[in-house]
This record gives C-alpha cells, structure tokens and sequence, in this order.
C-alpha cells in the first residue's frame, strides 16, 4: 500500500461524502427544517474513518453486505450528533452514504498498491464531483421553479423560502396556478403562436438548409470556399446590433406583430448554423453512394431524397432540435417586434406577465414551467435519434 | 453484348493530366482487366466509361454510339464500387431493387429480377438483412447482385476485390470468373493486383502515367512484354533485371554480358542497337537455371530463402536489386550457400535503354 493512494484515497472520498451530505442538508433546510448544526468537521472525520475501515475490511465478505453496515453505521452516528430531526432526515442520509460506500466498495488494499491508483481515484472521483455538482446546479432552479408554481400566494408571502409541497390540499389545487395562466393568461393561444412560430422556423431552416448545405459539401462552383466559410460570419453580428434596423424595416413593411415577421428573423439567425452542422455531416456520407445512386439511374433530387436524407436523419434531427430549441426560447426580437398581446410567443408572454407588479409569483413559475417542459419532452423523445453511426455498414470502414 | 471504343481520351483535373491521349478497344462479351500501379489513371478511365467522370477531349462509344455526353443511367452500364457502397439504409433485397424501382418495373419483374441475381450470388437467405449485419465477402456478393439485377450491356468493377482478406479474394476471384462466363456481358475490371489481372482477363491493358503501356492477353503480355515496365509488371516475383552491354549483333540474335562473368546470345534483335550500347537483360525468377554445370554463368551467394511449400524464392546478391531465382520447394539450398545460375537465352528479354523491348525474330 502506498502512502499517496492512501491519502488520495482517504481525502478524495471523504470529501465526495461530504459534498453529498451537504447538498442533501441543504436539500433539507429549504423543506423547512432548521438546522443548528451542521457538524462538518465531526462528519468529515468520521467519513475518513469509516472509508478507511472500508479499506481494511476489503473483500473479505459480501460486498453488498458491507456497504450496509457501512451505511448504517454513518447513520446512526448522524443520527446521535444532530438532535431532534425527523426520522425522513436520517433516511435520506442512509441512501446518501449506500451511494458512497456503493462507490468505494471495491476499494482494497491490494488495489491501492498499484502504481496508478491514485490517478484512477482521482479521475474517478473529479467525474463524480462534477456530475453532482452541475446537476445540482442545473436542477435545484428548475426545482425552486416547480415549487413555487404549486403554491399558492398566502404560502409564498408568509415564507417566501420554504420550498415544501403541500400535497394534503388535493390536486385542482395544487395545479391551480396553472389553470389560471391558461384561462386568465391566455397561455394557451402564446403556447400555440410559439409552437406555429418553431415549428415553421424548423421547417423553412430545413428547407434552406438541407440543399444548401449539400451544395456546400458536394457541388464545385465559382466561390464555393468563400461561402462555405463565410456562413458563419452572420454571428460576428450580435443580435442587439441587428435589431434596432430590423425593428425599423419590419416597421415599413408592416411585419412588426406578425408571425411572418418572426419567421424571417428566427430563420435567417438559425441557418448558418444548420448549413454549417449539415454540411459537415454530408460530407462525413461516403461519396460512392451517391455515385452508386447516380450509377442506379437516380437524379440529383432523388439523390438527396432517398440516399442522402435517410442517412443524414441523426444530424437533421438534432439540427431540428437546435432550431427548435432557438425559436421557442429566443426572446430579444420577440420583445422588440411584438408588442400586441394577440401576437405574442411564450417568452414574450412571460416577461409580459412580468411587468404588472401584481402578477402572482407562482403564476409566473407556472408560465416558466410551461414553457420549459415541451423542450424537455421534445428533446427526450428525438434523442433516440441522435445516435450516430447509420452509415455503418456501407462502406468498410 | 457491348463492345467499347475509347479514342483519343484526354483528362485533367487541374493542371495535371492524368489521361494522356488513350485509345482502347474493348470487345463484346470480353472481361477486360485495366491494370497498373496507383496513380496510373486506371480508376479514372473506368469513372469516365461509368460517366462519373467527364471528358476534355476524345470520344467514348458503347456499341458504336458515342456516349460523351449521356448521363450515367442511359450507359447502360453497372459499376461495382471498391468499398461496396451500399445504401446502409435500405435491405439487401431493396438495394438490389433499388435501379428498378426507378426505372418502375413491375413488382413481379423486380421480385423476379432480384430473386434471380440472388440465386446466382447465393445471397438468397440474407436479402431481408441491413448490409451492416452481412460480412465483406456478402457485402460484395449484394453489391454485384446489385449491377447483376439491371441487366446492363456493360459491368464495371473498380478494385471490388481488395477490401476482401486473402482467401476471400481468390474465392471471389473465381466467382467473378464463373459469372463472366455464365452472363456473357462485357466486363471491364480495375485492379493494381497483377495475379487478378492474370487470372481473370482476356484482355489485360496495362496502364502507367495515363497511357497504355501495352494492352494484349495475359500469356502475349507475359511472354512478350513490349517494354521495361510491363515486363515488371507482370508476373510475380517480378522479373529480374541486370544491366549489361551490346558484344556483338546479327540478324537473328544479339550476344551481351552477363555480369562480366559470361556471355549469352539472345534470339532478340533491335535496328535502334549499336555495338556497345548499354541494354538491360530481363529474366524471369522461373526461367533462370539452378546449378546449370554446363552452361553456368554467374555465381552468387544466397542471402534470403523464402519458402513457399511449392516453391522456393531464393535471393541471391548482385549490383544493385538482388537477383530472384525460383526452385523447387524442397530444395535444401540455405543462406550463405554460393550457388551457379544459368540463363535460358530463348526466354531472357532485352530492353533498351529508353525502355523498349528487343523483338523476336
């Protein structure tokens, strides 16, 4: 065993343990609960003595078994230096340390006595650390956000920071914010605009993008290497920049509060970088099937039709999904274009609903929640298709 | 069938010129192999026979009608791709009815059409299978069923053959042979594989630089190589050659040195040779003679035995490449062995300086 593993070893898992038990203890103070100590540096220690114990033991029965007591032992200490706090509070720290101890169950002396050990941990653990900490990040606003939109405006002005659910009012109560901001708040006519708005930008950036992009990647013509790296130059434009003419040419030509209006701008903004995924992925697609096409009688049409497209769905779906994602959440030129209520986007809507000071908290939560969740179905249905390697099998690769 | 008449073909792509003034006739019902080293133009003559390829000067005729400027699919012709190239997507069935369906045949005639190519192929178990889930050698199998399936005047086959480990090849290679015989179609085959060349043509064009070097039978190619390079070439060891002098000439034969060691009349003669003049003879490993006590030449010393079971490859040292002499397998001749050579002169080659052969009288 060799001095520096066992000291990797010893910090690096106590200090995952104690990243997991804080961010559970913080969990648990926004459910209302009042801790008066957080008795880090005892928690620490004890982490390093039981990760150690864990060591000693090794594989000399069951591992499963192992994790268990383990487990229990943490939590019964927990348990015996904080007072007064739920049994639910112990729970959750009893699945915390399985989680850990699940970690570091394989650990033994033997392995620690190997040359590269304590690199292994230590990437091992960075990965564990970062996906803790980002998801955290990520998820704790999207929960903060939920919260809110279930409770009810009484709730959230006599303790804006408690983050428990009430459950025992039943469920048209619960979802109540919701049904307001759709009936009062006209969400659902805003929920449609931007599903029109999105989906018709997908559609057009498609239709724009996919000839364009093979044209890019295939086609000799006059130039060809100055578009091809030209496309992006539209982003050394920032948008504010752009805005304030647009806003002054859509006045002229009367596209201001028009879904037309959107369309063009959303369309011209997303298509560099659709032509710039696609073209990039066409040309990864072996050229000799789309001689064998041509060889088979088919023309340059039906090439992209039936070789090219069906190959390429990975690619123009998560293009689709890019486009999609910029459409409904773009926000700078909906705020400056739309200024009539019976043309807005949901984003619009939800700064509009912003403005009033007595628009209710949980309302605005709730419109957030709206227009949050189709991505996220969105994007968990098309990531099937995300996956790569359809071309596998054309050519010998 | 078809026959092919390429006259005069130029090609560049940017300044370079790739196809250098070529004429070939290729016969109806003949399989044809275009051969030469990488770089040689071969793969390219093919692409503008295909009409994947266009042409700056020169003209190509199938069937005497010139063909120029028809798109691919009014060739009448089937290609065969090296990497297969088949639609990842689709079915092996769909694949090999995917020119069908474009030239919207009848169902019956495209389930009749492919079922057929199939069964030549041995392919029919596999044709509701993703060409993902079949190996190389089927892969190829589809990819020809593929051409098979058009019913085409011409096949075209780009290296189809060199992604295939070795005993897939020679396998392959005889069912390429089979299918010549069993559908009579003009075949034109690409490959840089000499033995492929040998073994499956009747017609082999040997290409070097864009132009053809030499273009005849297997068999004249190999007995009568018309210059330095096809005489390289072809065959396999390649041939040895040793640099040597003019002693004297006649009109039947030619004496030169082999050496400094010996001299050897050779049956070739050349009007552009004087006395004097620096040749280079060219003998093939298989027609060199072992421990000839008569009419021994030259003597070496072996430094590489390469055993083959059927044969034996030795290397003996000599100025410049080492000389490749083929024996029996069970020779026991080891290295560091001195051995004796001797030249059959009936089947030694002269080549001029410039590269061209001696004629035979």
């Amino acid at each position: 065993m060799k001095v520096k593993n066992l000291l990797t070893y010893c910090l690096i898992s106590s200090l995952f343990l104690f990243l997991l038990i804080s961010i559970w203890k913080i969990l648990v103070t926004l459910q209302g609960i009042v801790l008066t100590n957080f008795n880090f540096n005892n928690l620490y220690i004890f982490g390093i003595v039981l990760s150690l114990l864990n060591l000693l033991i090794g594989k000399k029965f069951n591992l499963n078994v192992k994790v268990i007591i383990l487990s229990f032992t943490f939590t019964i200490f927990d348990f015996f230096i904080s007072v007064n706090l739920p049994i639910w509070y112990s729970f959750g720290i009893f699945l915390v340390s399985v989680f850990f101890f699940n970690t570091i169950k394989n650990y033994d002396k033997i392995f620690l006595s190997k040359n590269h050990s304590s690199q292994q941990l230590f990437f091992k653990f960075l990965t564990f650390f970062g996906i803790t900490l980002f998801s955290f990040v990520i998820l704790f606003p999207f929960y903060m956000m939920l919260i809110t939109s279930f409770k009810t405006q009484a709730l959230l002005l006599i303790n804006p920071l408690d983050f428990s659910i009430n459950f025992t009012k039943g469920i048209p109560e619960l979802f109540k914010s919701y049904l307001i901001v759709f009936k009062d708040y006209n969400f659902g006519k805003y929920m449609l605009t931007s599903t029109i708005v999105s989906l018709g930008t997908v559609i057009i950036t498609l239709v724009f993008a996919i000839p364009a992009a093979y044209a890019v990647a295939r086609l000799n013509f006059f130039g060809k290497n100055f578009i091809s790296t030209s496309i992006l130059i539209i982003y050394l434009f920032p948008a504010i920049v752009l805005v304030i003419p647009l806003y002054t040419i859509f006045s002229q030509l009367g596209l201001r509060n028009s879904i037309e209006g959107l369309l063009i701008v959303y369309t011209a903004t997303t298509l560099p970088v659709a032509i710039y995924m696609l073209q990039g992925y066409f040309k990864s697609i072996p050229k000799e099937l789309e001689e064998a096409g041509i060889i088979d009688g088919q023309n340059w049409l039906g090439i992209i039709l039936k070789i090219i497209l069906p190959l390429s769905l990975p690619a123009i779906s998560s293009v689709a999904l890019y486009v999609f994602m910029i459409a409904w959440n773009e926000f700078l030129f909906s705020l400056m274009f739309l200024d009539r209520p019976n043309s807005f986007t949901l984003s619009r809507a939800i700064q509009f609903l912003n403005i009033g000071a007595e628009t209710p908290r949980q309302y605005l939560m709730a419109g957030s929640v709206v227009v949050t969740l189709p991505i996220l179905i969105i994007f968990v249905y098309f990531e099937k298709y995300l996956v790569s390697g359809l071309t596998a099998g054309s050519v010998k690769g | 069938m078809a026959s092919i008449s390429i006259s005069k073909v130029n090609k560049y792509f940017g300044n370079t010129h790739v196809i250098k003034d070529v004429s070939l006739d290729i016969k109806s019902e003949s399989f044809t192999v275009l051969v030469g080293p990488s770089g040689c133009g071969k793969s390219t003559i093919l692409r503008m026979i295909a009409g994947l390829e266009e042409i700056n000067s020169g003209t190509i005729s199938i069937d005497d009608k010139i063909v120029n400027d028809l798109p691919p699919k009014e060739r009448n012709i089937a290609m065969v791709f090296q990497s297969y190239a088949l639609y990842p997507h689709m079915t092996v069935f769909d694949n090999m009815a995917f020119g069908l369906k474009i030239e919207k045949k009848s169902k019956e005639e495209i389930e009749q059409r492919v079922m057929e190519a199939a069964k030549i192929l041995q392919i029919e178990e596999y044709l509701k299978r993703k060409p993902k889930q079949l190996s190389g050698g089927q892969r190829q199998r589809v990819a020809i069923g593929r051409a098979i399936t058009r019913k085409p005047k011409v096949f075209l086959f780009d290296e189809p053959l060199s992604n295939l480990d070795a005993a897939l090849r020679v396998q392959m290679r005889v069912e390429l042979a089979k299918l010549h015989d069993q559908l009579n179609a003009t075949m034109i085959y690409v490959t840089h594989d000499q033995t492929e060349a040998m073994t499956l043509a009747n017609d082999i064009v040997v290409l070097d630089h864009g132009i053809v070097s030499q273009n005849g039978t297997p068999m004249n190619l190999y007995n009568n190589p018309e210059n330095l390079f096809v005489g390289g070439f072809i065959g396999s060891p390649k041939m040895n050659f040793i640099d040597s002098k003019v002693l004297s000439k006649n009109s039947e034969s030619t004496e030169v040195d082999v050496m400094g060691s010996g001299k050897l009349i050779v049956p070739k003669i050349s009007l552009n040779i004087q006395e004097g003049d620096a040749v280079k003879i060219g003998v093939r490993p298989e027609h060199l003679i072992l421990n000839d006590k008569s009419g021994a030449l030259w003597e070496s010393k072996v430094f590489v035995v390469e055993k083959l079971g059927s044969g034996t490859y030795l290397y003996l040292e000599k100025q410049g490449d080492p000389l490749v002499v083929q024996t029996d397998g069970d020779t026991d001749i080891k290295v560091g062995d001195t051995i004796k050579i001797g030249f059959d002169a009936s089947r030694c080659h002269l080549f001029e300086s410039n590269g061209n052969s001696f004629k035979s009288i």
